[in-house]
């Protein structure tokens, strides 16, 4: 980093940065323990599909409302984002594409509305549009405090239905027909849990844009699997993972100019990730390779099918 | 996003539009052939990932000096593609992890990656942050080479390479891939090369990806490799008939999308990916066998069926214990014995309709095979006598001459459990 | 108790139960009772639909006619009163939880929505635990145990259900002998206390000797009894060497008609 980037990025650690950099740490906190419920339930790209269609929620909201103001850009999004899982829904139940296919379809053709709306917004020059392109990709700048509370409150709520329904959650995420066997209603609890990660997906939008959302989703619970064979731990080691790697990212985003947020949160996620696969104690690749000598199997070994 | 369109000058515009339409098709008919092959073979999100993270290939390519869309920069492309593919696996088995947790973190890392590496460079070098995400079509047509007289983008004469190549490997190893995507284990155990044919797989969508990157961006290259495989996957039941369709509609489709942006002025990477979807909810609704039109006719026609079936035998039934039918109720059962008059299985009679001799056999053979099927059910399933009914009468629907047949021979000579007779086949 | 059997609801009573997988039957016209506690062993070829029967009685799969009841009452009324043991299979034994983790699953159904598991859920597992035999790896990740194990942390798991009626779903697949010694073992008791097992089971040799009546099962119901009784070679005959054939086709016919004219 050049000594001007520094002195320019000197005066931006005011009051607002931090309390921004809070309310978008909170959201990775969030992602990271939602994230580790939607891994054990083998479902770690359901948010993918639902990220994508965000945007065309974006610029539904603007088009509709006039106003850019997060709020509402958000509760579009968060529309889109269930229109986006609804419609994954109802390729399955009613067409012989596969799971894969129909998630791929959903991305690729939300994607493409949200980016033909954009276009078309931005074509026309009307007023206020500049800046909605920022969901692509993630920028945490141009955050108010009143925008970085509503993502921490949000992100707050997540996590405080996800540890009240933990039991009934990790129930249906082991063993999904011992739960129903037992009179649990797996579909709705399955329903709260993609919910869950809908909304994280949109609140982690201006942070990591709707390309790169599913990342904080993802990474910081594989990360934290690797460190732990019970699930309260894989919560708070996800939660941490997934809030370091979002100050790490605000951080060095307001000291580079130009750089996007998302990329810079990924990277830092990441990094932890990559180290997490290496050194963890007993299922990294090194205690492994060791393991491996002494004679006995590892335990993803043991994983059947 | 597309200001270039307004400052064309009529006549040129034309023919820049034409090219652009001609790469975009072009590219669009390689992804959709690659394609095909990935959505049978269940591997439609690798697609996905490998759009994502071809990017810092290219990034890296372009750096070292490449020209975005020469061979160097291609080459450069489809290794990182193959790189992801091992890094996926790497991944996946370091971490005892699921094919989509894998996938997912190494698809948006090395995204991440790509995107660092352009902005940072973005002062350097020639490649535009958000071109990235939505490609450059519309500048397409401004990077051209002479070829004789004629001035041919860039663009145009990479994307028809392409598609030359992975035409021509398709049709070279047509029969191994399709061996293989049906059943990889039997194709194994025939001596195909399994590995290698998936390997070739892998390069031909890494390429394919490379080539729609260029053109619509990293993420909207998997609309093009999945939606019009998904949609001819629901039109056509064999794999090369699926081929051609899926080409075919990747061709329309793109054609129709340009011109949808052009018309409403909007980005051509997503009205292209906007239309194949369209494409694919027609698929949905109207293909003939499995459309959702086509069930919902079926459903009726069925429920028709059967109506029209109980009525018959139902008045045969009647004849036989020499009483008189109980009357149609409701409005469906009497629109039902309206058909059945007009079709000639009921004629007037004196005091009520009576069966025709076409309505007569066509009942018979509802209650023979109710009959029949009860015998089977009494003498092979531990089924006490009353609880045979519910059975047939879901099942005398459903059974031909044949299986009629068949059965007659599995029950023999005992007749009907409850003593009635069982008329014989017609 | 034997007497009053005429008026007193069954145990168990599947009543003319088909099942279809996509339109397909796979089971067809399953009359079953069961009228006393015992332990009841459910006989078949593989692909006979013996699992897909226990699943329709625990509501796992639909019922395309036919109703499950049980003591005269569907399921949803008694659900805590009916134990299960699911396939190995159907689990990731990589997943991050404990041996006591997964015994305590067994108690959730009856601590309802929000409420853990206490000190008296906690003492419960253990005495599961110490019933099984596995009290001394409780505290270990579940995936470092050996297959009979596992099977055997899925039967403590049950017993923690506290349930009347046990239905298990091939209990002894892929388990060593000793397990398989044990397992038994606790299903007698179970038995001895008054409760019904129903097992899913294809080992002819051990079911002759284990159960005190079977119903022999391939895509409908062959016989059923006391075990004596019905494992005659007759019966066996008719059962892995039968009709299947016809009722695959006549199932295909049936989807096919259903779905598309």
């Amino acid at each position: 980093m050049s000594p001007t980037a520094c002195l320019a990025a000197a005066p931006a650690l005011t009051h607002n940065t931090l309390v921004v950099a809070a309310g978008v740490a909170a959201v990775g906190c969030a992602a990271g323990v939602v994230g580790s419920l939607s891994l054990l339930r083998k479902r770690p790209l359901i948010g993918d599909a639902a990220a994508h269609t965000t945007l065309v929620g974006v610029a539904a909201a603007f088009l509709l409302t006039g106003r850019r103001d997060l709020p509402t850009l958000l509760t579009g999004a968060l529309v889109a984002a269930v229109a986006g899982l609804a419609a994954l829904v109802l390729v399955r139940r009613f067409t012989r594409t596969r799971d894969d296919a129909a998630t791929a379809i959903v991305i690729g053709v939300g994607f493409g509305l949200g980016i033909a709306l954009l276009s078309g917004i931005t074509a026309r020059g009307l007023p206020g549009s500049a800046g909605l392109e920022q969901f692509l990709l993630g920028h945490t700048a141009a955050l108010t405090v009143r925008d970085a509370v509503l993502l921490a409150v949000v992100s707050a709520v997540a996590v405080a239905v996800v540890l009240l329904g933990l039991k009934e959650a990790t129930l249906v995420a082991f063993d999904a027909d011992f739960a129903a066997a037992t009179g649990w209603p797996v579909g709705l609890i399955d329903q709260v849990l993609v919910t869950l990660v809908a909304v994280m997906v949109v609140v982690g939008l201006p942070a990591a844009g709707a390309v790169l959302v599913t990342a904080l989703v993802v990474i910081p619970p594989v990360a934290a699997r690797q460190w732990t064979d019970r699930v309260p731990t894989l919560l708070v080691l996800g939660g941490t993972f997934g809030l370091v790697a979002a100050i790490v990212g605000v951080a060095v985003s307001a000291v580079v100019p130009r750089m996007p947020t998302g990329p810079l949160v990924v990277l830092a996620a990441a990094t932890i990730c990559i180290v997490s696969l290496l050194i963890a104690p007993r299922r990294g690749w090194l205690a492994r390779r060791h393991q491996q000598v002494t004679l006995e199997p590892p335990p993803g070994m043991r994983r059947l099918r | 996003m597309n200001p270039v369109l307004d400052g064309w000058s009529i006549d040129g515009a034309t023919a820049m539009h034409a090219w652009a339409i001609a790469t975009a098709a072009t590219v669009a008919a390689a992804c959709a052939l690659v394609g095909t092959l990935l959505v049978v073979r269940r591997m439609s999100l690798l697609g996905d990932a490998l759009g994502h993270a071809v990017l810092p290939g290219i990034a890296v390519a372009v750096l070292a000096g490449g020209r975005p869309g020469s061979p160097f920069v291609f080459a450069a492309a489809v290794a990182t593609g193959l790189l992801t593919v091992w890094l996926t696996r790497l991944v996946r088995s370091a971490g005892s992890l699921s094919d989509d947790a894998g996938t997912g973190v190494v698809f948006t890392t090395l995204f991440a990656l790509g995107v660092v590496i352009v902005t940072a460079a973005a002062s350097r070098v020639d490649l535009d942050p958000s071109c990235m995400l939505y490609g450059i079509l519309e500048l397409v047509p401004f990077d051209t080479v002479s070829i004789g007289d004629l001035e041919v983008p860039r663009g145009f004469i990479s994307a028809a390479v392409v598609l030359g190549t992975l035409t021509t490997a398709a049709i070279a190893t047509w029969k191994l891939q399709v061996f293989t995507a049906f059943d990889a284990d039997a194709a194994r155990a025939a001596g195909v090369p399994v590995a290698a044919v998936t390997g070739g797989l892998l390069a031909a969508t890494a390429l394919a990806t490379v080539a729609g990157f260029e053109v619509v961006g990293a993420v909207l290259v998997v609309a093009m490799l999945v939606v019009p495989a998904a949609a001819a996957e629901l039109l056509v039941r064999r794999l090369h008939h699926m081929v051609l369709v899926a080409v075919a509609l990747a061709v329309v489709g793109t054609c129709l999308g340009y011109l949808a942006a052009w018309r409403w002025n909007a980005s051509a990477a997503g009205m292209i990916a906007v239309v194949l979807g369209l494409e694919y909810v027609a698929a949905v609704v109207l293909a003939a066998d499995d459309g959702l039109v086509a069930r919902g006719l079926g459903r009726l026609r069925y429920a028709w069926r059967v109506l029209c079936e109980d009525r018959l035998a139902a008045v045969w039934r009647a004849e036989e214990k020499g009483t008189a039918a109980t009357a149609p109720v409701s409005l469906v059962q009497r629109l039902a014995v309206g058909w059945l008059r007009l079709t000639g299985r009921f004629v007037g009679r004196a005091g009520g309709l009576a069966l025709s001799s076409a309505g007569r056999r066509e009942a018979e053979m509802v209650v023979r095979s109710h009959r029949l099927w009860e015998a089977w059910l009494g003498q092979h399933a531990q089924l006490p006598l009353d609880h045979l009914h519910p059975p047939a009468e879901w099942v005398e629907h459903h059974l031909g001459a044949a299986m009629r047949q068949r059965i007659e021979a599995e029950v023999g000579a005992a007749g009907d459990p409850h003593g009635s007779d069982i008329p014989p086949e017609a | 108790m034997a007497d009053a059997g005429s008026s007193a609801p069954p145990v168990v009573e599947f009543h003319d139960v088909t099942v279809a997988y996509s339109g397909r039957p796979v089971l067809w016209n399953v009359d079953l009772t069961i009228t006393e506690p015992c332990l009841f062993g459910i006989i078949g070829p593989n692909g006979a639909g013996k699992s897909t029967l226990l699943k329709s009685g625990l509501g796992l799969v639909p019922l395309v006619h036919g109703t499950a009841r049980f003591w005269g009452r569907p399921l949803a009324d008694v659900r805590r009163r009916v134990g299960y043991v699911p396939q190995r299979e159907t689990v990731d034994w990589d997943f991050p939880v404990s041996v006591m983790d997964v015994v305590l699953m067994g108690t959730y159904g009856r601590l309802g929505w929000f409420r853990r598991p206490g000190s008296r859920e906690r003492s419960l597992a253990r005495e599961c635990l110490d019933r099984v035999g596995l009290i001394d790896v409780a505290d270990r990740q579940i995936g470092r145990l050996s297959g009979g194990q596992q099977q055997r942390v899925f039967l403590a798991r049950a017993l923690a259900q506290e349930a009347d009626i046990y239905f298990l779903d091939e209990p002894m697949a892929g388990v060593d002998a000793r397990s398989q010694e044990q397992i038994f073992g606790v299903l007698a008791g179970l038995r001895s206390e008054g409760r019904l097992v129903v097992v899913v089971h294809h080992d002819l040799r051990t079911a002759a000797t284990w159960f005190d009546r079977v119903a022999l099962i391939d895509m409908r119901l062959v016989a059923t009894g006391p075990t004596a009784e019905v494992l005659t070679p007759d019966n066996l005959r008719r059962t892995y060497a039968g009709q299947v054939d016809l009722l695959q086709e006549i199932g295909q016919a049936v989807a096919a008609r259903s779905r598309t004219t």
